[in-house]
């Protein structure tokens, strides 16, 4: 008799943590609810300043402004307490297309928009500058080199750091993996992976994030990688010169560095905007937006 | 006055039995639907990628570059059974020599010792096994690659050895227990015979074990071919056909390299690496039941 007293009291005593559990769920979806429902009521127009914002914009794409983009909603959503940024990471590719399928309201996108027609009728606006840095290991005596070399390098007709004014090894080639913002971004400035006879070497070394680039290239005296500056940390790899110009925060800014990309938030031509739409919109670009974007080690847009 | 009714405490017995009767159904339920659900969904996620790509053109395919539309996955395949393969060649004579210092060479205390060394070892993180890849053994095979004026890089051969020691464990401890299994009486029985001890490991004991040594095996198969992390940190994860000391890229490391970027076809085809994944895992483990199986109707 006790035992089976016991068993049902461990049984009454488990369910007892079941219905806990949905209890405690049970608020949190129903905040969420009302949040989402007074996020359909839209105040009206710009005069509204003191009408506090409020709602939920869908955005998405890039997943190399994660950072930055990160810090920017989580200050928006701080100061406009009823407003939330959805933020999904997916590629620039996907958030441009879901942009003009009306998904998003805004895009994210590490790259500028295409011309060849397919993503007509959008507006991409730049908020940051981001350097790509051409790493080599430190004791690498190579200085300086151009598109030319590094296409070269990257698609396989260079194979020894000699040819480039090195000394006499083999190069290691680095990339990051198919769909990387960074790699793509890459391989437009310097012209790779446009043909067959331009794509990146099979027998590359592939790293998945930025910061397996900087390891491996810091670990193997002879390998060659690139990488978003804002991530370069100069004690464990050097950074080399593309067509003479050092990268640097200067040399960014005045455009004589031409390895670089830009960070955009893409948007439907001609469309309005809700208000918390456009308010971040306006709060990236404002002196505190800018200000973050500046302490994402990215540089800011003028 | 307590109550003894017969009747009574027949009818709280017959309560509890179907209640724990329904628990544990309901527990054996959840593994069987975790299993159906997951093959139902990496082949309705998986299949349809390969449908589009072509299987032959998916399976045999040479080329892996998603941004071309080339969806080629041979060089994985490849990598992932040579390299599996190359591991268990150089772990097996190891794993099982160990097996057979532990069961019969070392005493008791020793004996001890050693196979808490060897769980240990088993129960290791990956992760850790790779960071030891990339600091110890990729460097050794940097100098290696120098002299051969070959580029340094992550290579198959780095991949191996640290797969080597990662799947060790495993055979050496399924190894162990299947020979001490053995009947003693066989080993007296050949000893008294005349055989040396070495005759008698060889001719008697092995043979006697083997289906549980072939078990370690299979199952050092299953955990080399499933690995990710460790391979990665050495294995350099270049899209090539499998050379020793040049780059390769394992299927598993086919699908966690570009997962976080990847989108439309080209995740689809990670999902369909997925699936050729999961029926190399499938074969290995119908290889293992059917070897079980085998054994225990001999035993």
């Amino acid at each position: 008799m006790k035992k089976v007293i016991s068993i049902l009291l461990v049984l009454i005593l488990g369910l007892g943590v079941f219905t806990a559990c949905s209890n405690e769920e049970d608020p949190a979806d129903t905040s969420e609810t009302t949040e989402a429902t007074e996020g359909g009521e839209t105040t009206t127009g710009d005069e509204g300043e003191d009408e506090a914002l409020s709602g939920t914009v869908k955005t998405g794409g890039s997943t190399s402004v994660e950072k930055v983009m990160t810090a920017l909603i989580y200050q928006f959503q701080a100061d406009n307490p009823d407003a939330t940024i959805e933020y999904e990471m997916n590629g620039s590719g996907d958030g441009i297309k879901n942009t003009i399928s009306g998904m998003y309201e805004i895009g994210h996108s590490s790259r500028d928009l295409k011309t060849d027609g397919t993503e007509d009728g959008l507006v991409a606006t730049p908020y940051a500058i981001d350097g790509i840095a051409v790493v080599v290991h430190q004791d690498n005596e190579v200085e300086s080199l151009n598109a030319d070399q590094l296409r070269d390098i990257y698609t396989g007709k260079i194979t020894n750091w000699s040819e480039v004014g090195g000394k006499d090894a083999p190069i290691t080639v680095v990339t990051r993996e198919a769909s990387s913002g960074t790699r793509s971004a890459f391989a437009e400035i310097i012209g790779l992976e446009e043909d067959d006879a331009t794509a990146i070497v099979a027998s590359a070394t592939t790293c998945d994030s930025t910061g397996a680039v900087q390891t491996t290239v810091s670990q193997n005296e002879n390998a060659i990688g690139y990488m978003s500056f804002s991530d370069v940390d100069t004690t464990k790899v050097k950074t080399v010169q593309f067509d003479g110009v050092e990268i640097s925060t200067e040399t960014l800014k005045d455009d004589s560095y031409k390895l670089k990309r830009e960070f955009y938030l893409v948007t439907k031509e001609g469309a309005t905007l809700s208000p918390v739409a456009q308010a971040f919109i306006d709060f990236v670009l404002s002196d505190a937006g800018q200000q973050l974007v500046t302490d994402n080690n990215l540089l800011p847009v003028d | 006055m307590k109550d003894h009714s017969i009747l009574r405490s027949a009818r709280t017995k017959s309560a509890v039995e179907l209640v724990m009767h329904i628990l544990f159904i309901v527990c054996g339920l959840l593994a069987v639907i975790a299993v159906l659900f997951i093959s139902i969904y990496m082949i309705a996620s998986g299949g349809p990628a390969i449908a589009k790509i072509g299987v032959f053109k998916f399976l045999f395919g040479q080329i892996w570059n998603p941004e071309a539309g080339q969806f080629g996955i041979l060089p994985f395949i490849l990598s992932s059974i040579v390299a599996t393969a190359l591991s268990i060649l150089i772990a097996v004579p190891i794993g099982v020599g160990a097996a057979i210092f532990l069961t019969y060479m070392a005493g008791k205390k020793t004996g001890g010792i050693f196979l808490f060394i060897v769980e240990l070892l088993a129960s290791i993180p990956s992760v850790v096994y790779g960071l030891l890849g990339a600091m110890l053994v990729a460097p050794m095979i940097f100098k290696l690659q120098t002299m051969l004026s070959l580029p340094q890089s992550g290579s198959l051969l780095s991949a191996t050895i640290v797969l080597v020691i990662m799947i060790l464990p495993t055979i050496i401890s399924v190894s162990a227990s299947s020979l001490q299994a053995v009947p003693k009486t066989y080993n007296d029985a050949s000893l008294a015979l005349g055989s040396s001890k070495i005759q008698s490991i060889f001719k008697v004991l092995l043979p006697a074990a083997k289906s549980g040594i072939i078990a370690g095996i299979v199952l050092g198969v299953g955990r080399a071919i499933g690995e990710t992390m460790a391979v990665m940190m050495v294995a350099g994860n270049a899209a090539m056909m499998p050379t020793l000391l040049g780059p390769v890229r394992l299927l598993t490391v086919g699908i966690s390299l570009e997962w976080a970027y990847s989108s439309g076809l080209h995740r689809e085809a990670l999902y369909g690496i997925g699936l050729v994944l999961f029926v190399f895992i499938m074969i290995i483990n119908i290889v293992l039941n059917i070897i079980l199986k085998k054994g225990g109707k001999k035993a």
